[in-house]
Formats: structure tokens, C-alpha cells, sequence
């Protein structure tokens, strides 16, 4: 422990707190970061399934940074955070845009079929332009598993603001997305602004989740994750929800963490693997339930 | 009670996408009465309402409330004033009453200001009117369908405004409870003076319990006044395409219509009606 407020201190115990310590903040503002991007995700869409992984933003973002590292050398966190936003938004119009068309608007199953073929599409995007080029791949490979392991001071430094931001965009769009959970209808009744607080909202989320998947890779099934426990847990109060998948996000990825490098040692299992395959069931609970209830 | 507003729409034309459904509606709303809008399905009754709720802009004329248009005002300021309860709310999944109902309070919040003491009153006595006290920590998927509309309308009255406009706040629940929700919606009119407007189906019932009606026909306004003046067998003939007879309600002053069918018909009220074939 005296290595944290000495930094004279070079013994490899000391660097090991300093490192793990770090990687603990990391981990835990990138949690933060994903669940309350799920929520609002969730809010906005008015759909249960909705979550930067699920709908393809992730995959949106990566394909900007491997873009950034192939084509412009890109390297740093501050570089790759604005691609990565860039590319989290223009994947979030375009799967919306996909899912709303037909008629019924934007159901949960369009929304995951538009997630998922847009996924897809990216994916191969992305492995085509990293396989002719090995450096890239090499750069690349490590942060699209999603690790938090990467995670320094500097990339903390850079990730704050969005994390900041993004949060408060959420405690103050809050009370409005409680009302437009009743329907469009009810929340203009009430004196909401509908397609104002969708906008902002959306972008909250897309500055959360795009800040967290560029400095970490993308991690999925957090936001997802997260809110539904705590939606079992306190209910549908988004005032309520917010702080709390905070928490939880930051809590579960946390964990995950944990268990990555318990279930990987003596190396390490890469955490959005870990989330993966503790999400990918609870996402088909969530899928089968949801229907029933639209049945 | 409630104070007195002018709320006025002119020569509104109305519709969705390219399809115009209101043709040049004038109407003022009566102030703290209960008025009515009747009408055959698809003649725009809801669209009349939506419109008149901002809900829908209209492509010409004017809504104005208190000599003010209202895409002038504030939303929020709008809603203090102004509530609306359209047809089919959506109900979050695991939602308690008290929770729904406090959400009637949005226009009542500003960005800094949390939960008053005024806030949580208004929550109770609007649960209170509407008799969901005891249900206020329930889950709404427990209630029943007369149960929930209740709790529906307790939001909107949580929202404390003088004109109350409600989109067909009977529909599919059992006879009983539409007469329970209209006594309780008149309660609230005589009590607070509360401005009512509303769309209904029912013609016996919107003759009983409206002050004043509206009458629509394909997108036009075809009569208004008191029941008395406006239902009449001619009128039902126009709109609904019935042949009827309007009697005097056995149990109220109002006028109740009998239809008339091809079928059951004694021979004498057939010669009475001259428009059967």
C-alpha cells in the first residue's frame, strides 16, 4: 500500500497496486458508463432489449477506430475516443433508421434483427481492413476483445468528461423519460418536449457508450445487464434507475473483471468475454419474456 | 373552484400525413361544463381532441387558449392548465399506482426542484377522487380493467389542471364501470368546476352526462348544444346512418335514442317512422 503515496517506491509489489488500483477505477467508470448507457438506451427506444452491444453501436464504433489505426495512425485514447463516438452514432441512426422501417415502428425484435445484420456487415468490415495489415491487427486485436486492462491514468484523464457529461445528461433528461415511458401522447400531456429529450438522451448514450468502447473495446451486455436487475430490484423509477445501474454496471463489470483474470490465471481471460457469456443467457430470458408480453 | 378559461379552436383544419380528416372546425369550449364530442367511427372525433391537445399541429386555423395560440405557450406551462388522457396509455412493466399517478407532477417540476410537500397532496387527493387509495402501492397488472382506467385518470388529475380532455376513457370496460367512471369524471366537474371534454361512443350515455355536445360528421361539425337540442332522430340518421327514435330518458331529463333495426320492430312504431323501407 505504501507504494500508492510514495512513488518513490519501485518494488514490483508497489507497481502491482499501483496497476491494480488504476484498472479497479477504470473498470469501474466504464461500468458506470455502460449500464446507464443501457438505460437510457432503453428509455428511449421505450424497448427492454435495447443496449450499445446488442444494437450494434459497439461494433459502429470499432470499425471507426480500426478506420483511425489502419488509415490515419491513430494511437491514442484521445484520438480514439471521438472516432469511436463518431462511429457510435452513425451506427445508432442508421440500425434505428433500419428497425423503424415497416409498420409497427421500431419493435424490440426489428431493432435486434437491424442490430444484429448491421453487426454482421461491420464485423467483416472490420477484419477486412485489418487482415492485409498485421500491425494494425496486432494494435487492434487486444482492444477489440474488451479489456480494461489497457486502462492508465491518462485514458481515465481523457474518459472523465464523457463520463461526467454523459451522466448528467441522464439525471436531468430523468424525469421526462419517466413520462415518455407512458407513451407519446401522455408525455406531450404532460408538457414534454418528446423528440428533444429523445435527441439528448440518445446522445448521452452514445457519449457514454462511445467514450467507454473506445478507451476499453467493446463490452457488451453491461447496460443490459445492469438495468434489468435493478429494474427487478426497485422498479421502473428512471430517477431511481439511473444512479443505480450506475452502480450496478460499474459493479458488474467489476466482478467480471475479477472472474476473467481467477478463471484465465495464469494469464487472463479478457473481460467483454466474461460479460458475454454471462449476458448472452440472460439476453435470451429477456427476449422470451418480452415477447409473451406482446403476445 | 376551478377558474374560467376560453378555450377556442377556428376554422381548424386537420389530418395526418396528406390525408386532411377535420374541415374548417370552429368551436368554443364551454368552461368548467362537461361537452361531449359524438360522432360515427373514422369521422374524427379523436383527431378533433388531439388537435385541440397540440398533440396534432393543424395545417390551418388556430387553437387558442385564453385568447393566447397554444403553440405559443410552454409545453410545460400548457400542462398546468390543460391534461390530456389519450386512448391507449402504455403501462411500464411492474409499475405501482402511487408511482404512475406521481408522474401526472411533470409540469409541476423544474430542473433543480425535487418532490414537494404540495406534490405528494396532490398525488393523494387525486387518489383519493378516483377511490385507488388502498391500491396505491399495488402493481397496475394486478388491477382490473375499471381499476387501471381509474388509476389513468388519477394521473391526469394529479396533473391539477382546469380543462381535462379524455379520449374515449370508457372504452372496453363492462357497462358498470363506465357509469362509475362517468359519475366520478361529473363528481369531479361539479365539485372542482373542472373543465371536461371528452369523446365517447356511447350515445345514451353522452346524452346523459354531457352539459354540451359536439356532433361530427366526415371531418365537419354538424350541431352543438345541450343533448335536448342536439340528439335528434334526423341528426342520428345523418351521422350514423340509423333510423331511430329519440324518447325522453326514463330516468333523466335527457333525451336516450331507441334504434331501429330490420328486426323486433312492433308494426306501430314502423308506421312512425316513415324512413323504413
Amino acid at each position: 500500500m505504501d507504494g500508492l503515496f510514495h512513488p518513490e517506491v519501485l518494488t514490483h509489489e508497489a507497481n502491482v497496486v499501483r496497476q491494480r488500483i488504476v484498472r479497479t477505477i477504470f473498470c469501474l467508470m466504464c461500468g458506470a458508463a455502460l449500464g446507464v448507457s443501457g438505460a437510457l438506451m432503453q428509455s428511449v427506444t421505450r424497448n427492454p432489449i435495447a443496449d450499445p452491444s446488442i444494437l450494434g453501436v459497439n461494433t459502429g464504433a470499432s470499425l471507426f477506430v480500426v478506420c483511425g489505426i489502419a488509415f490515419f495512425n491513430i494511437s491514442s485514447a484521445n484520438e480514439y475516443i471521438w472516432l469511436a463516438i463518431a462511429g457510435a452514432i452513425l451506427t445508432s441512426i442508421f440500425v434505428f433508421g433500419i428497425g423503424s422501417m415497416g409498420s409497427g415502428g421500431a419493435t424490440p425484435l426489428k431493432l435486434v434483427l437491424a442490430g444484429a445484420a448491421t453487426s454482421a456487415i461491420l464485423s467483416s468490415l472490420v477484419v477486412a481492413v485489418m487482415i492485409p495489415r498485421s500491425n494494425v491487427m496486432d494494435q487492434f486485436r487486444f482492444w477489440q476483445v474488451g479489456s480494461v486492462g489497457s486502462g492508465n491514468w491518462d485514458s481515465i484523464a481523457t474518459f472523465v468528461p464523457f463520463l461526467i457529461i454523459g451522466l448528467l445528461i441522464a439525471v436531468f433528461t430523468g424525469p421526462g423519460l419517466n413520462a415518455l415511458a407512458l407513451g407519446d401522447e401522455v408525455a406531450k400531456g404532460l408538457g414534454v418536449r418528446t423528440g428533444t429529450i429523445r435527441l439528448v438522451a440518445a446522445l448521452g448514450a452514445v457519449l457514454l457508450c462511445g467514450a467507454a468502447t473506445a478507451l476499453a473495446g467493446p463490452i457488451g451486455f453491461i447496460g443490459l445487464l445492469a438495468t434489468h436487475v435493478i429494474r427487478l430490484l426497485i422498479g421502473p423509477d428512471l430517477r431511481y434507475i439511473i444512479p443505480m445501474s450506475a452502480l450496478t454496471g460499474a459493479i458488474i463489470l467489476t466482478v467480471s473483471d475479477v472472474l476473467g483474470r481467477l478463471l484465465g490465471s495464469p494469464g487472463e481471460l479478457e473481460v467483454g468475454i466474461v460479460t458475454a457469456f454471462v449476458g448472452a443467457p440472460i439476453l435470451i430470458l429477456i427476449t422470451m419474456k418480452a415477447k409473451m408480453r406482446a403476445l | 373552484m376551478k377558474p374560467t378559461h376560453t378555450f377556442q379552436a377556428e376554422s381548424i383544419t386537420a389530418g395526418y400525413d396528406k390525408k386532411t380528416i377535420l374541415h374548417d372546425i370552429s368551436i368554443a369550449i364551454p368552461s368548467n361544463k362537461i361537452s361531449i364530442i359524438i360522432g360515427a367511427n373514422g369521422c374524427g372525433k379523436s383527431t378533433l381532441l388531439k388537435t385541440m391537445a397540440r398533440l396534432i399541429k393543424p395545417t390551418s386555423g388556430q387553437i387558442s387558449l385564453d385568447g393566447k395560440p397554444i403553440h405559443k405557450i410552454p409545453p410545460k406551462h400548457l400542462a398546468r392548465v390543460l391534461g390530456l388522457l389519450p386512448q391507449s396509455p402504455i403501462v411500464p412493466e411492474g409499475i405501482t399506482v402511487a408511482d404512475l399517478v406521481g408522474r401526472g407532477r411533470f409540469p409541476h417540476h423544474t430542473f433543480m426542484k425535487g418532490w414537494s410537500k404540495k406534490d405528494y397532496e396532490a398525488v393523494a387527493e387525486a387518489m383519493d377522487i378516483m377511490n385507488i387509495t388502498e391500491f396505491a402501492d399495488r402493481n397496475i397488472d394486478e388491477l382490473s380493467g375499471g381499476q387501471r382506467q381509474r388509476v389513468w385518470i388519477a394521473m391526469a388529475l394529479a396533473q391539477q389542471t382546469d380543462i381535462l380532455f379524455l379520449d374515449e376513457p370508457t372504452t372496453y370496460l363492462d357497462i358498470t364501470y363506465q357509469v362509475e367512471i362517468l359519475d366520478m369524471l361529473t363528481d369531479l366537474n361539479r365539485k372542482y368546476g373542472t373543465t371536461i371534454v371528452m369523446v365517447l361512443h356511447d350515445i345514451n350515455l353522452s346524452a346523459r352526462y354531457a352539459d354540451h355536445i359536439f356532433a361530427l360528421n366526415k371531418g365537419k361539425l354538424v350541431a352543438e348544444g345541450t343533448p335536448s337540442e342536439v340528439i335528434t332522430s334526423s341528426l342520428i340518421k345523418d351521422i350514423f346512418n340509423l333510423n331511430c327514435k329519440v324518447i325522453e330518458d326514463p330516468v333523466s331529463d335527457s333525451p336516450s335514442v331507441v334504434p331501429i333495426g330490420r328486426h323486433h320492430n312492433k308494426s306501430i312504431s314502423i308506421s312512425e317512422n316513415p324512413v323504413i323501407v
